[in-house]
Order: structure tokens, then sequence, then C-alpha cells
């Protein structure tokens, strides 16, 4: 009896567990059958099992994707959000890693109370403060440019923290050695510890990436020439621009997804190293 | 210390970068959100802006639209944060135990945390459009009626908080599923031994040496709870009837849609004080626990 009773309840358990994966899924799986299947397929298959699976017919599934493409300059947008999202990725290791590195190694006039601030600012909401933001991009004449949106995410408090955290495990007569061998202070960032630091290097980066590549408000700002959006802004624009058909709208969300799925499928073990540094320091 | 110490000033060859970014894109514009906030700056006139002391300030509290969106802001945290926060924790004890297509749940648990917000919420307006979307089909299906979600002022924040946690909750997910992880096994040998029961083993042994991680969940996603804008931004535009209005979101309206900068501005110091104090206020407390709990 208690056999039988254990297998039962592994399938029981398997089907509801399985129904459940499927409610978190099904958002996606409308979404890219959807984005494969004429426009009026969709709305007539919208009752039943046939929503959640592509049009019939193989050879129409790209044709959303085809028709998409020659109404919008969706490669443009594309590689606007890789250009931003690299761009925000190398700025921000290098200069948090080098502001970490001063905070580790030097000993510097004012060192505590820059310090300080930098900590106490981890506090401060950013989001509060967008429009105010968005006046020192105007007085700086950076309206419009690329670098209003690169710019201003390259510095964060808390990557400068995990950097500097990074570097205080560095035995300093690793440094001295080096400094011994005649390396000046930049040789010994850029070839002792930067190499060290891959770990925390690849965190921030994918971090970074990440969101600079889902941002959407702060573009939508500082950004005007409708060929500088990044692919958050197109979609709304695409969403917003008649005649709007779903299929299409299906399509770019879904374009706009795969980047993602591959970047958090190589480096989720470094954005969970992340979250541990913000758990057990910053306190 | 190390001999670098002596050269001092090189460290500002490293700091500057970082310093001129926070200082251009973080501690100025706090700065002057407190100075236009006493004047009645407008981005459009912006010579005729005049000192109007703490006139900002008097309106703001008078200002149904922003005490509305301060009142959904709550409601949304208290709402989202239960429901996030449990969930992802649900789920964590599900993929955490061996069973058959584990990979395939914890993959479908994570993927909406994939998607963008901006994506998320263009994707569930088209699933919760009242007429034509997938939601109403299927729940016709189960014989429940059409429901107008984000065309009522019932429904509609309602509907933000349930999406808004299906995107993010398989994120919580990963970090409680490490914490499971680090529970050492030997402890629920031991409590197998002295035959505890599951529930027995789960208050016992699980959930106290979850709590740093649960605390670590509930601070964060706590504060962020408040800084939600894009879903209502680009679902709802705040309707209907203000109804997902929210404080960031009206600040966004005011003073870039509306150009009200001053006043926009009064707003942004309060509500950005109201963020620090609850931040320090629960790291207080977290901190005193913990002291507490050895």
């Amino acid at each position: 009896m208690t056999k039988s009773r254990k297998t039962f309840i592994i399938i029981l358990s398997t089907i509801l567990i399985m129904l459940l994966a499927l409610l978190f899924l099904f958002p996606l799986i409308w979404m890219i059958a959807s984005s494969m299947k004429s426009e009026s397929s969709i709305y007539n298959d919208l009752g039943g099992i046939k929503a959640f699976l592509p049009g019939l017919n193989p050879a129409q599934w790209g044709s959303a994707y085809q028709k998409l493409l020659g109404r919008f300059n969706i490669l443009r947008f594309i590689l606007n959000s890789v250009l931003y999202a690299l761009a925000v990725t190398l700025g921000s290791v290098l200069v948090n890693s080098a502001a970490g590195y001063a905070f580790s190694k030097f000993d510097f006039r004012g060192k505590k109370i820059l310090f300080g601030l930098l900590i106490a600012s981890m506090v401060v909401p950013g989001d509060t403060i967008m429009i105010q933001k968005f006046q020192i991009v105007k007085i700086l004449h950076l309206i419009n440019s690329p670098w209003a949106v690169i710019f201003p995410a390259v510095a964060g408090a808390f990557n400068i923290y995990m950097f500097k955290n990074f570097f205080d495990q560095v035995s300093d007569s690793i440094v001295e050695s080096a400094e011994l061998d005649g390396a000046s202070a930049f040789t010994i960032y850029w070839r002792v510890l930067l190499p060290m630091a891959k770990p925390v290097i690849a965190t921030v980066g994918t971090l970074s990436f990440i969101g600079s590549w889902n941002d959407y408000i702060w573009p939508l700002m500082v950004l005007t020439d409708a060929d500088k959006f990044p692919l958050q802004i197109a979609i709304t624009n695409i969403n917003n621009t008649q005649p709007v058909y779903m299929n299409q709208v299906m399509a770019i969300l879904t374009i706009s997804t795969v980047p993602l799925v591959l970047i958090y499928m190589f480096f989720q073990k470094y954005l969970v190293q992340g979250l541990a540094v913000a758990g057990n320091g910053d306190k | 210390m190390s001999r670098l110490g002596k050269r001092q000033n090189q460290a500002w060859f490293f700091l500057a970068p970082a310093i001129i970014v926070l200082g251009l894109f973080l501690f100025i514009p706090s700065i002057i959100s407190f100075c236009y906030s006493f004047t009645d700056f407008n981005m459009l006139a912006p010579k005729l802006a005049a000192f109007v002391g703490i006139a900002n300030y008097l309106k703001l509290f008078k200002d149904p639209i922003f005490m509305k969106s301060l009142k959904n802001i709550v409601q949304f945290v208290a709402f989202v944060l239960p429901i996030q926060v449990g969930t992802a924790l649900g789920l964590a004890l599900i993929v955490n135990k061996k069973r058959p297509f584990n990979m395939f749940y914890k993959v479908a648990f994570f993927a909406p945390v994939v998607v963008s917000l901006a994506v998320t919420s263009i994707l569930w307006m088209y699933i919760l459009n009242p007429s034509q979307g997938i939601l109403n089909s299927l729940l016709a299906k189960v014989g429940i009626s059409a429901q107008p979600f984000l065309n009522s002022s019932k429904q509609a924040m309602f509907a933000i908080i349930f999406l808004s946690a299906w995107q993010a909750c398989g994120n919580q997910m990963i970090i409680f599923l490490a914490g499971l992880q680090n529970i050492p096994k030997s402890l629920y040998e031991a409590a197998d031994l002295d035959g505890a029961g599951k529930w027995a083993t789960f208050r016992n042994i699980t959930l106290p040496l979850l709590k740093p991680t649960t605390v670590l969940i509930l601070t964060t996603t706590f504060i962020d709870a408040f800084k939600m804008m894009t879903q209502a931004m680009i679902m709802t535009q705040g309707g209907p009837l203000n109804s997902t209005m929210t404080p960031l979101y009206y600040i966004y309206r005011t003073g870039f849609t509306d150009r009200q900068l001053g006043y926009a501005s009064a707003m942004s110091v309060v509500y950005g004080f109201g963020i620090i104090l609850f931040t320090i206020v629960q790291r207080k407390v977290t901190r005193a626990d913990e002291g507490s709990g050895q």
C-alpha cells in the first residue's frame, strides 16, 4: 500500500507543479506563439489550446517578423541597445574598479569622509531625482546624445563597494612587491589587481548590462531622435504606431527578450554572487 | 597600509571618474532638488523662477493626486511584498527537492525575470484586454464572466500587483534557493533520526536558518516596491481615475511632462526623504534583530 501511495503522491505533485509551471509560462508561450501566426488566427485561437501553438503552416512562422523588419528599422534599435549596454558595462567596470582600488589601496586626505558619503549615497533613491538629473543633462547640452544614456550609469556606490571589498582581500604584500619591481600605481591596478578581480567584474558587468538593456524611462527622457532609441522605447513606439498588428508587437517583444535569455543563461552564477555580497556587506 | 599610501595624490586620478559621475548625476541633482523646491521654477520659463518659500510643500499636502498616489503605493507595497516573497519562498521549496522535471520547473519559474518591465507591461496589456484578451477568453472557459481589469479603477492596481509579482518573484526564488542550500544536510539527518515530522523540521530548522535570507529579500523588495512607475506609466498612465498613479510617476508627470520643476522638486524631496527614512529604520531594526537573535 505504501508504495502505491507514494507513486500516487509523486504523480499528483508532478501534475500540480507542472500546472503551476505552465501558469508562469503561459504569457511567454502565448507571446511567442502569437508572433508566429497571422493576425486573424491570433483572435480565432484565443479560446483554446491553439492560442499557445504557432500557426499551422511553418512557412508563415517568420512572416510577422519579416513585415516588422520591413516597417521599422529594428536592426538599428537592436544595435543601439547593444552599444548602450556594452558602453555602460565597460564604463562601469572601469570607473567602479578604479574607485574601489583608490579606496582600498591608498591613504589619502578626506578618504573617510568621502567613503562615508559614498555609503550614505546608497540610500538615496536615484529615481526620485530623475527630473533634476535631466536638468543637469540639459545644462551640459547632452540632450539627445548617447552620452546622456551612458554617462550617468557608469558609476554606482554599490559597485564601487563591491570592488573595494574584493581589493581589501588582496594582500598588501602583493602590491608592495610589485612596487619594489618598479610598477606604477596604474600598472598595479591594470596588470595586477584588475586581472584578479574577474568574479567581481563579471558580477558588476552583468548587472550593468541588464540594467542598461532594460532601462526605459531615462532614455525616453533624454533621447529625442527615433534613430537613437534603444529597443525598450522602440517597443512602445511600435505598439503605438498605427496600424498596430498584434503579431508584430509580439514579434518585437520576443526579439527584445532573446538577448537577456542568453545573458541569464551564461552569467546567472555571477548574479547570485552579487546578491550574496549585497547580503553580507552594506549593513 | 601599503606603500602606495605615500603616494596619496595618485588616488584622485583613480577616483576622479566616479566622483565626476556621482557628483553630476547624484549629488548635484539631490542638492538642486532642495533649491528648486522653494521656487516656482518652470522649465519653459527658467528666468522667471522666483522664491516662494514653503508654498510648494504646503501645496503638495493638499494635492489630492499626490495624496492618492501615496495611498496607491502603500496599497501596492502591502500586497506585492507578501505575494511576491511568499510565492518566491514556495517556489524555492518546490525546486529545492529532487523531483522529476526539476530543471524545467526552475526555468519556468525564473523565465519571467528575463522579461524587461517595458515588455512585461505591453505583453500584459494584451493579455488583460477586456474584449480581445487571452485571460478573459480563458476565464470564459471556466465560466467566469469577462473582467474589465485595467479599465476598472478597482481592479487596475491589483492587476499591476499580480503581474509585477509574476515578473520578479523568480529572482527572489533563486536567492531563497541559495539560502536553502546553505543549510547543512546533517541538521536534516539529525531531525530525521529524532523522528521529527516534515512540518516540525520546516518550522524548527528551515525557517530559522533561512531568516537572514528572508530579511535580505524583504528589505530589498520593500524599498524597490516604493519605486514602481514603469508599469503604471505604460499600462494605465496612472488611471483610471488616478487609481494606479504612483508618487514617482506623478513626480515625473509634474516635473517633466508639465515642466513644473519647482513643485515636482518639493515632491522629490518629501518622497525621497520618506524612502531614506524607511531604509534607515529598516536597517536599524534588522541589525538589532540580528543582534538579539544570536
